[in-house]
């Protein structure tokens, strides 16, 4: 772990759990994705980010601070949630720390939650999800459970790092890629998401109330959408639409 | 021979200065901070977008929560259009879980700046599932031909 980044744990952390990323990013999928995992699973907070590479920023929940960066859980799931923006500048380390605090807990696997964005995404009523994987082995065990494979393409943000880190350090991840608005929060992509991480791992929650509540969210998830924005142009994001050059 | 009247130096100058300060004006919106709402007007900023194509300019807007019967859409000069949308009810502040200020809202308003000529007379409005699409036919207001 980075000596600038502390894992602060708060309750006993389960061992061989499922480690999952929801960070701010296109459609803000991921968090929408992962506040309704929370609700919906009753997780608890377990851990919390202590940085100083983190903006001077706390969050107030019932009128006591929280750390911006947070790990919830219970006996199997470990939910790793940003409720702002994470800065290019810092990204590196963020994500390594929380890697390598997943893997201090023998976690499993490490499954990032994500959108991939499209144009005129109001004219597709099913958002597909497609997924990429740290190794051979963990994206033919995709497969064989009929999720599309991204098998092109470039990928930007917290979960690009994620799946390096991950498969350098042999650690099976998987990045979920929902079709979804690359700067209004969508939280049908988000129900997608979700729908496909059942399939993987058994962690089942129903969306329907995802999907009622659907104009609510977009109509909260304004602000946190617009700063994510500003960070997501400064990782040049527009780079996910590029076509790539592949070189064997 | 020629019409086209002379330009003075005095009308240069003052559109230099008019360019300035809309540049400069462009400049500290983008660098200001400020709050998306505004708790006088009752009013809050939506998310939204600018794509130009060769053929056209679309805006998107991300309007949930609005009645797609009180959209407003006006063009304000050559390059800027106001967009204007009442929300089904009025949303409290408190509604939103922030408790230390007081206000509630019930329209959607933004000014965007087109970037490129189009034909404001020509504007094409749909509303799909909360995204407002404007659509605007470029000018081309001349050409210049490849040899």
């Amino acid at each position: 772990m980075s000596a600038e980044v502390k894992i602060i744990e708060k309750k006993d952390i389960p061992h061989d759990a499922v480690m999952l990323f929801g960070f701010p990013d296109v459609g803000l999928v991921g968090v929408i994705a992962a506040s309704h995992l929370i609700s919906e699973l009753n997780l608890t907070e377990v851990a919390y980010m202590d940085s100083s590479l983190l903006p001077p920023l706390i969050v107030l929940h019932e009128g006591l601070p929280h750390s911006p960066i947070r790990v919830f859980g219970n006996h199997n799931i470990l939910l790793a949630v940003s409720e702002t923006a994470i800065s290019a500048d810092v990204i590196y380390p963020i994500m390594h720390s929380l890697i390598d605090w997943g893997r201090s807990k023998k976690a499993q696997m490490m499954i990032s939650l994500s959108g991939i964005p499209i144009q005129d995404r109001q004219d597709i009523e099913e958002p597909k999800v497609f997924a990429a994987a740290s190794s051979k082995e963990v994206l033919k065990m995709i497969q064989d459970k009929g999720i599309d494979i991204l098998k092109e393409g470039y990928m930007v943000g917290p979960q690009a790092i994620t799946m390096q880190y991950c498969a350098s350090k042999s650690v099976p991840a998987i990045t979920l890629l929902a079709q979804c608005f690359f700067n209004y929060p969508d939280p049908k992509a988000a129900a997608e998401v979700l729908n496909k991480l059942a399939i993987i791992t058994g962690i089942k929650v129903d969306v329907s109330n995802l999907l009622e509540k659907g104009e609510e969210i977009r109509l909260r998830a304004r602000d946190v959408m617009r700063r994510t924005q500003q960070e997501m142009s400064k990782m040049k994001k527009t780079q996910e639409y590029d076509i790539p050059l592949y070189v064997s | 021979m020629s019409t086209r009247r002379r330009r003075s130096i005095f009308d240069v100058i003052d559109e230099y200065f008019e360019n300035l300060e809309e540049w400069a004006e462009r400049f500290r919106e983008a660098l200001i901070e400020k709050p998306s709402w505004n708790r006088r007007a009752c009013t809050i900023e939506p998310l939204r977008n600018v794509m130009i194509t060769p053929t056209e300019v679309i805006v998107t807007v991300d309007l949930p929560y609005t009645e797609e019967n009180t959209i407003q859409v006006k063009p304000i000069n050559n390059d800027t259009i106001e967009i204007l949308a009442k929300l089904k009810q009025k949303v409290k502040l408190y509604d939103l879980g922030i408790t230390h200020y007081k206000g509630e809202f019930q329209t959607f308003h933004c000014q965007t700046r087109i970037p490129v000529s189009v034909h404001m007379d020509r504007m094409e409005i749909r509303f799909k599932k909360g995204i407002l699409e404007i659509h605007l036919p470029r000018k081309h207001e001349y050409e210049i031909s490849v040899e």
